[in-house]
């Protein structure tokens, strides 16, 4: 399984972004093999829905939950309906924390 | 009889229970009760800044039902912050989607397969209904 992170930067110290689609990076963290991979979001300066299309890009790279501080009314529409898990971990966890606590 | 409510959609219960005003002498003696579904009409319009029509389709509601519920909670929040009311959460017509807590991980999920509930990051089972 493939997690998305909402992040601000790229390292695993990083804690969870507090917006799930304006954040600047997203962290693909695979479950099974604890690997993980950092992309940019190239909508982070988007005006308007950047939400929907955050969860298209995110779709497309196999994604089948993602973890942010918190969730639009759009976006948990769409997630919902996509049959994608969303997780709100404490405001102060990082990504390595994340990681440490799969098993 | 009446006709029954048609439940309205809620995304995510508030995670306190209402507002106390300050510096009274006595203890209020009003409440001014907010249901589910007022909090969530007024989240959509006014902290998310979706259109009305936007927001009643969020909520599986017709657009002039959200109107009269988006009209009631702003009459409601008046009154408490003149008369000085404690503002209480509680009730509506709703169906809540469903979050889950797991302790040990200390984070809030929700569920995509029911047959088997357990925590994404630690697999343990002892999971509880946020509510």
């Amino acid at each position: 399984m493939i997690i998305s992170i909402s992040t601000n930067k790229n390292n695993v110290k990083a804690t969870v972004s507090p917006h799930f689609a304006r954040c600047e990076w997203f962290c693909l963290l695979n479950t099974d093999t604890k690997e993980y991979s950092f992309i940019e979001n190239p909508l982070f300066n988007q005006q308007n829905h950047v939400g929907p299309h955050v969860v298209e890009l995110l779709i497309k790279k196999g994604i089948s939950a993602v973890i942010a501080g918190r969730f639009g009314a759009k976006v948990i529409d769409t997630l919902i309906k996509q049959n994608i898990q969303m997780i709100i971990p404490d405001s102060s966890k990082t990504i390595a924390k994340i990681i440490n606590q799969l098993k | 009889m009446a006709r029954t409510k048609k439940n309205r959609l809620i995304q995510m219960a508030p995670h306190f229970n209402g507002f106390k005003p300050q510096g009274l002498h006595h203890k209020s003696n009003s409440e001014v009760i907010i249901n589910f579904e007022e909090y969530e009409a007024l989240k959509l319009c006014d902290y998310e800044l979706f259109t009305q029509a936007e927001a009643a389709a969020l909520m599986n509601i017709s657009r002039p039902t959200f109107t009269r519920i988006y009209e009631s909670v702003r009459r409601k929040i008046a009154k408490a912050f003149i008369e000085g009311s404690q503002i209480v959460f509680e009730g509506g017509n709703v169906n809540v989607i469903q979050w889950y807590r797991c302790s040990e991980c200390d984070i809030a999920f929700t569920l995509t397969d029911d047959t088997n509930p357990h925590c994404p990051l630690c697999q343990s089972k002892t999971i509880t209904l946020n509510s």
